[in-house]
């Protein structure tokens, strides 16, 4: 399947309302995206991810889990739909369903798991994306978008070699730190903490932006209240957005 | 924080409790439209059906553009929340001193994430 058959995927001719351009044809690039190679897992792995992403709502084991009093009081096995290693399965199933609960300790247990740091990177890039665009088609009441399938290729194995640990779990990579390898990345963002979370693969840093900008507003705007850019106000964009971040027992 | 500068932007001291879905309290303004807002949101992540009655009620009393936006909103921000969960991404040092007094008293900071993300806890 070629990238614009995984993009027609994408398609709201049948939504209660018309869906803006912009948003179609950013999730149309995000599901091209996830078919294709990308920097440490292949397009058949990401498009993988993306079934066990979907498949985490319906797992026993996770739901139990999550009623537990601790994430670590239960023992079991994942409801899986695909042949992924178990700790990969273990990483998508509970940073969807239980992801207010992770502590360090998780990340870490991944890496003794066999993940490297980078590949836990691009799994949440891949996690994210998915949500993004599945959780839009349920918030409107559509059909979610079938997985594309996957294209061939290599990974690209692209490290950023200025990546250092200690602002969060994961390595990030400072702005100042940047080469021209990753030159680009932070273009039309402000480089906060939320961006750099995932710049250990700066892929994902630009992709999974690229669609949060016309879902939310692009970074040049957000502090424009003079002007609205969308049907929602500034203001209810944010309160909306708190809601949710509080609903998830999220700070952000 | 961005809501805090939408009201101080519109002269405007907005209801904050209404973001942990509480009642305001003191002299404060709702965000227009927030009950609605905030019931499709909660709607979003309940099971029990109600979804597609809120969903109907913004596309009409807000208009189907709304409907986008919100339901664009919703759907990034879930995503949002887990890559910051996952990664262990603190606030930006002047995002947590800015914020602490509103995390205080809307009780974020009791959230489980919230040590690793603000200092907190």
């Amino acid at each position: 399947m070629t990238a614009n058959l995984a993009a027609n995927l994408i398609d709201y001719q049948s939504a209660p309302v018309p869906v803006r351009e912009d948003l179609v044809a950013a999730q149309r690039r995000a599901w091209a995206r996830l078919a294709a190679p990308g920097t440490w897992w292949d397009g058949a792995t990401r498009v993988a991810l993306a079934a066990e992403t979907r498949q985490a709502l319906s797992c026993r084991y996770c739901a139990d889990r999550k009623d537990a009093l601790s994430p670590y009081a239960l023992d079991g096995t994942h409801d899986s739909v695909t042949d992924l290693p178990p700790v990969l399965v273990d990483v998508i199933h509970r940073v969807r369903t239980d992801a207010s609960r992770l502590t360090e300790r998780f990340y870490l247990d991944a890496l003794a798991g066999g993940l490297t740091d980078a590949e836990y990177v691009e799994t949440i890039g891949v996690l994210a994306t998915v949500i993004a665009i599945d959780s839009f088609a349920d918030a409107l009441g559509v059909a979610r978008p079938s997985l594309p399938e996957p294209q061939a290729g290599e990974p690209t194995g692209d490290r950023p070699v200025g990546a250092k640990p200690g602002l969060a779990w994961v390595p990030t990579l400072a702005p100042e730190d940047m080469t021209d390898a990753e030159a680009g990345m932070y273009d039309g963002m402000a480089a906060m903490n939320i961006h750099r979370a995932l710049s250990l693969v700066p892929a994902e840093v630009v992709g999974f932006f690229d669609l949060d900008a016309v879902c939310y507003l692009p970074d040049a705007v957000l502090r424009d209240f003079g002007t609205e850019y969308r049907d929602l106000t500034h203001a209810q964009i944010e309160f909306l957005a708190a809601r949710v971040s509080a609903i998830n027992q999220c700070v952000y | 924080m961005l809501l805090r500068g939408s009201g101080e932007h519109d002269g405007i001291d907005y209801d904050l409790d209404a973001i942990i879905g509480q009642g305001a309290t003191g002299d404060v303004a709702p965000v227009a439209h927030a009950a609605l807002l905030s019931a499709y949101a909660e709607a979003f992540y309940e099971s029990e059906g109600g979804l597609a009655s809120v969903r109907g009620r913004i596309a009409d009393e807000m208009g189907p553009g709304c409907l986008i936006d919100a339901a664009a909103t919703v759907a990034i921000f879930d995503a949002v929340v887990k890559i910051a969960d996952a990664t262990g991404i603190p606030l930006e040092d002047a995002k947590a001193e800015i914020s602490e007094d509103i995390r205080g008293s809307l009780g974020i900071d009791q959230f489980p994430s919230a040590g690793s993300k603000t200092g907190a806890g």
